[in-house]
């Protein structure tokens, strides 16, 4: 059987059998630098005349160059701005509303998006029917529309609210109009210092009684009921301070004056459309990743759970959504990443976050794009990143622990 | 030996309470007494919801008439949506030369059953070449100068048959650049990798708006003096760009999916990186992809809407512009919204539906 040599053997045989002998271009370590030095020819004259080419349109448009815009003043009002502005404040002044404002509708939008999604996530597992049913049509609706088509939509729906006269009225405390939403504000009087110390200390206190429960439960097995006494704590300690210092506070109600609300808090409804349409969308997408983080985790430990007789609830609570919280959150950091992102959909209804207020009017005014758009982008990536280092530092601490 | 015959009773029906329509009721609307609440609740509001919503949208809706005068019932308005159809679907494209327009829907829609329905010997030597070409002939086909048909530029191509075209016309680009770039992320090259790296993550990381802005601000600054680029072309530049990034990250996971025997029995068999690359890997690659690429497609589908931001007349932008027309002006942005809403919403649920099922074929765990 071996004693016929195949074509390839006597090749082999033939072909002088030494290192040397290789093709100088057949070896793979000597391919990847040609390829890699061929890479770097190509993105260096790419680059190259990119940038010559840059340079000589900004010089023949009569772009200037550099940063020095940003301590000219802006001249244009801004929408709604977290800090003092006036019109004559620099362009540097403006990016940082920008900033603050994309981070107030990047956390509000944060908040109510994991609260639907989680909600719409569990809820496709209830028993009942009916809630199955609202939460799969809640996902296929609003995942499949574009997000842009949905601000705009509710911006429109806003804009037929009635005027400020006739606004819509809870309890004459909140009102919504087409201008806005308006709530009373808290505002503290001389004293309300002791009441905010006694809320840190019960927040303090609930940690340790966590601590302390916890090591108990490890030690002797008693459980210690830590959900009413935190709720007892935290509820209780300010109550106390609060009455003990007289109740050093007053509600500040918004009211008609003129033809619009003062007083309180004004919410505009380009913040509270875009809210809604990007806690909508992407709560749609973390019910998604909540559902199939549930449905990662095997049967078997809801069955091992219900065999040692836990009550429904504390399986789901204790079992299922920590196992499947190693899926979720992943998922969770994209979701986020990519809520920050969509932010700049404000621009369609002109809230004045940092895209549309320094990317689009400081901008049009300016007119170096290089400059706006790197540092806008910039912000961005340090924001995502932000929200990457947190998540990747809570995801260590749910990864599966293996000994 | 008179043993009795045995002879079994007919069996009993199982209980009312454990099969059929009042069990399942039971068990599914009314086992817990949170779960009879919540069942009267959302009862009780679909109850009061419904019927005013199917009224307004079908019942007394006008759907019939050339002009907004005709709207005369209370309910929707689609009057609005079927005298500017021709507008939403095809932009301001001729009206004479709309057949090119539908002609390239069909190329596109006859490319892809081709991958389906042909034998596998010929998919691979007609289909994968008809996709690479296809952005190009249709290209071609609607601008017309250059076979010689009526030439229409850019800024009347529109409407929804642009959000498609533009969509499948990135996607089929950005496959081998975004396959490029994870071949570059997994290579032991390192400045190969840490190219492919920032390309990745610099369009994966960037709002793609911001891209479109650069798009129509920045990238005509890039080019020498004396030429300009058409504005829709560079929108299919940045789209084709951010499309590869998607898609790199699809492939390397698709990548990570493929078990190292594949490679190894490539290696054996003495197959180059080429070889080992495309003939091997790719395939298998493609395959457990093809959920995460439809799912890719239909974000970059949802995306081309954004383009009314630089004023692209897409679909939206068809809508709102016909909401300012001066003989329009009766308030249909809810008809023209909601009209948009469902078409968009119809592609994208039966593409993720299309991708469930592929995926359900290609689960062969048995977990649960």
């Amino acid at each position: 059987m071996f004693s016929k040599k195949t074509t390839e053997q006597i090749k082999l045989e033939t072909r002088p059998n030494s290192a040397g002998a290789t093709a100088f271009y057949n070896n793979p370590k000597h391919r990847g630098w040609i390829y890699q030095t061929a890479l770097f020819v190509f993105l260096i004259g790419f680059f190259y005349s990119i940038i010559s080419n840059t340079l000589d349109n900004m010089s023949a448009q009569g772009i200037k160059s550099g940063f020095s815009f940003l301590n000219t003043s802006a001249g244009f009002d801004v929408l709604m701005s977290l800090i003092p502005f006036e019109t004559t404040d620099s362009y540097t002044q403006i990016f940082i509303i920008g900033i603050l404002n994309t981070i107030l509708v990047s956390v509000i939008g944060i908040i109510f998006s994991t609260i639907l999604g989680f909600i719409f996530g569990i809820a496709y597992f209830s028993r009942n029917w009916l809630i199955k049913q609202i939460a799969i049509v809640y996902v296929e609706i609003f995942r499949n529309i574009p997000v842009i088509l949905q601000v705009i939509f509710w911006y429109t729906v806003f804009n037929a609210l009635p005027i400020a006269r006739e606004s819509l009225n809870l309890g004459d405390t909140i009102f919504l109009n087409v201008t806005g939403l308006y709530f009373p504000m808290l505002v503290g009087e001389s004293g309300s210092g002791f009441v905010y110390s006694a809320a840190a200390v019960a927040i303090v206190s609930v940690f340790i009684l966590k601590r302390w429960a916890k090591k108990r439960q490890d030690l002797t097995g008693e459980q210690f009921p830590v959900l009413w006494a935190s709720l007892g704590i935290l509820a209780g300690l300010p109550l106390l301070a609060l009455l003990v210092s007289g109740i050093p506070f007053h509600l500040d109600y918004p009211a008609l004056k003129g033809f619009n609300f003062r007083g309180g808090v004004s919410v505009i409804p380009e913040l509270i459309s875009l809210a809604i349409a990007l806690s909508v969308y992407t709560g749609a997408f973390i019910a998604e990743a909540v559902r199939a983080g549930i449905q990662s985790v095997p049967k078997g430990q809801t069955e091992a759970a219900r065999s040692i007789g836990l009550k429904e609830s504390k399986i789901m609570s204790l079992i299922v959504v920590p196992q499947s919280m190693r899926v979720i959150t992943p998922m969770l950091n994209s979701e986020y990443q990519s809520l920050v992102k969509n932010t700049t959909i404000a621009t369609a209804i002109g809230y004045p976050e940092l895209f549309t207020v320094f990317a689009g009017s400081a901008l049009n005014q300016v007119g170096q794009a290089i400059e706006i758009m790197f540092m806008t982008l910039a912000i961005y990536f340090i924001i995502n990143m932000v929200i990457s280092v947190l998540m990747n530092h809570f995801n260590k601490r749910t990864e599966l622990s293996t000994r | 030996m008179s043993a009795k015959e045995f002879k079994p009773l007919p069996a009993q029906p199982a209980p009312v309470t454990t099969t059929g329509p009042v069990a399942w009721v039971r068990d599914n609307l009314f086992s817990s007494a949170f779960n009879i609440a919540a069942t009267i609740i959302i009862a009780a509001s679909l109850v009061a919801a419904l019927p005013g919503m199917i009224d307004w949208l079908f019942i007394s809706a006008n759907w019939s008439g050339v002009t907004q005068d005709e709207c005369v019932k209370d309910g929707a308005c689609w009057v609005f949506i079927s005298a500017w159809s021709q507008q939403i679907f095809y932009g301001s494209y001729p009206t004479d030369e709309i057949w090119r327009v539908n002609l390239s829907l069909l190329l596109l829609t006859a490319v892809i059953a081709s991958s389906f329905l042909l034998s596998d010997r010929l998919r691979n030597k007609i289909s994968i070449p008809a996709f690479l070409l296809l952005p190009f002939v249709c290209l071609l086909l609607l601008d017309g100068s250059m076979i010689g048909l009526p030439p229409v530029t850019t800024d009347l191509w529109g409407g929804f048959s642009l959000n498609v075209l533009l969509a499948a016309a990135s996607i089929i680009i950005a496959f081998p650049f975004g396959f490029l770039w994870a071949l570059g992320r997994r290579s032991e090259m390192p400045f190969a990798r840490s190219v492919s790296v920032t390309c990745i993550e610099f369009f994966r990381g960037t709002p793609i708006l911001a891209l479109f802005f650069m798009g129509s601000v920045m990238l005509p600054l890039f080019f020498p003096a004396g030429v300009t680029v058409d504005k829709l072309l560079r929108v299919w530049i940045i789209l084709i760009l951010f499309m590869s990034a998607y898609m790199a990250e699809v492939f390397r996971s698709g990548f990570q999916a493929i078990p190292n025997g594949q490679y190894e029995a490539a290696d054996s068999i003495g197959l180059g990186y080429w070889q080992k690359t495309l003939l091997i890997i790719f395939p298998q690659v493609i395959k457990v992809s093809m959920p995460n690429i439809l799912a890719t497609f239909v974000m970059v589908f949802k995306n081309t809407v954004f383009l009314l931001v630089i004023a692209v007349p897409e679909m939206l932008q068809v809508i709102m512009s016909a909401l300012s027309n001066s003989n329009w002006l009766g308030g249909h942005a809810i008809e023209g919204y909601l009209f948009v809403g469902f078409i968009f919403w119809a592609c994208c649920f039966s593409m993720s539906l299309l991708a469930t099922t592929i995926e359900k074929k290609l689960d062969t765990s048995h977990k649960n």
